[in-house]
């Protein structure tokens, strides 16, 4: 046993879009225990939700809990809430609301693969990736008006319609998305240097998942089928737009860029099954009701399972509502997924567990 | 979601006969205030069953000290860390600290009387 | 050509995410990517703020990151520069009032530079960056001046340097 040595990682680092701090207890270069602190973010929004806000203002502050999710914070909470008032929403609304949710996915998981990549010392292909990206920030603009925080779902339907032309260039897109998605799949399968840095890294088992409850592409990357999309059919009816299990089977750095890669085919075809399919319907319920009792809602947002609580007490305030993010979950894994690797390797690791720490925070 | 009710007593117990790791998902910890009391709730999902969401729940006093589960579900310590600074309870073997400056007046999340 | 020219033409960025929900921030990495470019300005993404004279922030100061953002911010060589980026940055935004935030940057460290919106365009961004290229040079020739006039450098700034102090910024700038 050689001498242990302890060794900070964050708050601010290059490697880190957020604040968050790792500190590695390590042996030569070898990582044996972790400790992380992921609070640096916590604002109080489910107080401010629960005292501030009313019920219909509420599922716009839930959007501003994370930047990269925001969609799939405000339908969590807007279906949350319409169990609450007992309403059925619109057809074709469910429908745009999983439209936005699978263009936010796209431009979610290739954030994550561009930063994994340029955390494993890979510049070019981070620059790549963000290329390739932008297409999925132009679509969102065109179909929700902004590039991030879209405010899209309300409570009881969606805020805009999808006018023709955009339904158009989005399929039109999508097509030249293909061969770049299969080039970026080339790249990030058969590099020989990326596989090296990549493979192995960070590994986790099946096992291990299931005893420490890991959720979303991470929990998928090492065998554990968990997907909500596979689950839930009452509020968004995701198996007949042509949902898909993903799985990998090592549960390394390189198993969950593959796992990332091959759901963007997935959520290309949803996509244009949505679009090919769109129901025509109102887009929003109305009602004069207030919110009583209490609901929970799952919904599988980017990086996995996102779970909403609330209780309402007939008024305009909601009694209590509680936000459990997915990285919330994945916090005990990503601290024990870290043992037995090298030092070097642990800002690639930490971009492949994709952490969002303002959804985990509040 | 079912509802089970339990009591601090039992609640290890219960937890400990439902919770298969190969079967059941811990999602999250979660309390509410009711009345004087304060409902704390555990939730579950099923990996075979996917719709079935499962709570277990119990009313205790602010002061009463809850039992811990973290040696029934390994990464539970992550949510009772939480819910200690949040709702100012007490649990089991955790310190305050995780998610609020140490400083920091505890249990925000509670009404103001 | 002596450092301040180099500095004209060559401005390091360092980011801080000070609390904020994620959005300003994968718009600044947007930024740094092919289609808007920042590096066509000469910036470059640095983790170092020794090395760095721009600092961008983004999201309300929470209590937690409060302190690391005067550390940072007293880390850095002068001239500096501080952006910051979005609405929630500039004055609270949504989450000014709730019980672990503070009302925008300006409560900590001055603040140059700001840039609106939630969340930010990274036109809007890239506007702001090149703002506080022309603050940087003021700044620059504001420190040669007091150099040349006073035999010494400028011995106000540049000496908050400590941990624990930000409660004690916090009423002197109010």
């Amino acid at each position: 046993m050689g001498r242990q040595y302890e060794i900070p990682i964050g708050a601010q680092h290059i490697s880190l879009l957020e604040p968050l701090h790792f500190k590695f207890t390590t042996e030569n270069e070898k990582i044996v225990a972790t400790e992380a602190n992921v609070y640096y973010v916590h604002r109080g929004i489910e107080q401010a939700c629960c005292s501030k806000f009313k019920f219909r203002q509420v599922s716009f502050v839930v959007g501003r809990v994370c930047g990269l999710c925001s969609i799939s914070h405000t339908t969590a909470y807007s279906q949350v809430a319409e169990k609450l008032l007992k309403i059925e929403i619109p057809l074709r609304a469910k429908y745009l609301r999983m439209l936005v949710i699978e263009l936010d996915r796209i431009h979610s998981h290739l954030l994550c693969l561009s930063h994994v990549a340029e955390n494993s010392g890979f510049e070019a292909l981070f620059m790549k990736t963000m290329q390739y990206r932008e297409f999925s920030m132009e679509l969102l603009e065109a179909v929700c008006g902004n590039r991030i925080q879209y405010d899209f779902s309300i409570v009881g339907g969606v805020a805009r319609d999808l006018k023709p032309q955009v339904a158009q260039s989005i399929l039109e897109r999508l097509k030249k998305f293909i061969p770049q998605l299969d080039e970026l799949m080339d790249i990030y399968k058969n590099n020989w240097t990326l596989s090296l840095k990549n493979k192995g890294a960070g590994a986790i088992t099946k096992e291990d998942a299931m005893r420490l409850n890991v959720v979303g592409p991470f929990a998928r990357a090492a065998g554990l089928a968990i997907d909500v999309r596979n689950e839930t059919e009452d509020l968004l009816p995701w198996k007949q737009v042509g949902f898909e299990m993903i799985t990998e089977t090592s549960g390394d750095v390189y198993a969950r860029n593959m796992v990332r890669l091959r759901e963007l085919y997935v959520s290309i075809r949803i996509i244009e099954n949505i679009i090919n399919g769109l129901p025509e319907s109102a887009l929003i319920t109305e009602t004069k009701a207030f919110p009583d009792g209490e609901a929970t809602v799952r919904l599988e947002a980017p990086r996995g399972e996102l779970f909403y609580y609330a209780k309402g007490n007939k008024t305009q305030i909601l009694e209590r509502l509680k936000i459990k993010a997915p990285t919330f979950s994945n916090v005990a894994a990503m601290a024990e997924a870290f043992t037995g690797n090298e030092y070097g390797s642990a800002p690639a690791i930490i971009a492949s567990y994709d952490p969002c720490l303002s959804c985990t925070a509040r | 979601m079912n509802k089970v009710m339990t009591s601090i007593e039992n609640l290890k117990k219960d937890i400990g006969d439902f919770y298969k790791p190969e079967l059941h998902h811990f999602m999250v910890m979660n309390a509410v205030e009711v009345g004087d009391q304060i409902e704390v709730q555990w939730f579950f999902s099923d990996y075979a069953h996917p719709c079935d969401t499962t709570c277990f729940y119990t009313l205790v006093r602010p002061e009463t000290e809850i039992p811990s589960i973290k040696d029934i579900v390994a990464s539970a310590w992550v949510a009772e860390a939480e819910l200690v600074d949040l709702m100012n309870i007490k649990v089991e073997n955790t310190q305050k600290g995780f998610v609020l400056e140490p400083d920091f007046e505890s249990g925000p999340l509670r009404k103001k009387k | 050509m002596n450092l301040a020219s180099y500095r004209k033409k060559s401005p390091w960025i360092l980011h801080y995410n000070a609390g904020g929900c994620n959005g300003c921030d994968i718009e600044i990495l947007a930024c740094l990517g092919p289609k808007y470019d920042i590096e066509r300005f000469g910036m470059i993404n640095t983790g170092n703020p020794k090395q760095s004279d721009i600092l961008l922030v983004t999201g309300p100061v929470t209590k937690r990151s409060r302190e690391r953002l005067v550390e940072i911010y007293a880390q850095m060589p002068e001239p500096k520069v501080v952006v910051s980026c979005g609405a929630c940055a500039c004055t609270g935004g949504v989450f000014r009032g709730m019980y672990n935030c503070e009302g925008g940057v300006d409560q900590y460290i001055p603040v140059d530079v700001y840039v609106c919106g939630c969340g930010t365009r990274p036109e809007q961004i890239i506007d702001g960056v090149v703002q506080a290229l022309g603050i940087l040079e003021q700044k620059t020739k504001a420190m040669e001046v007091s150099v040349r006039l006073q035999k010494e450098p400028l011995k106000e700034e540049g000496q908050i340097n400590r941990r624990n102090i930000a409660d004690q910024i916090k009423p002197a700038l109010s």
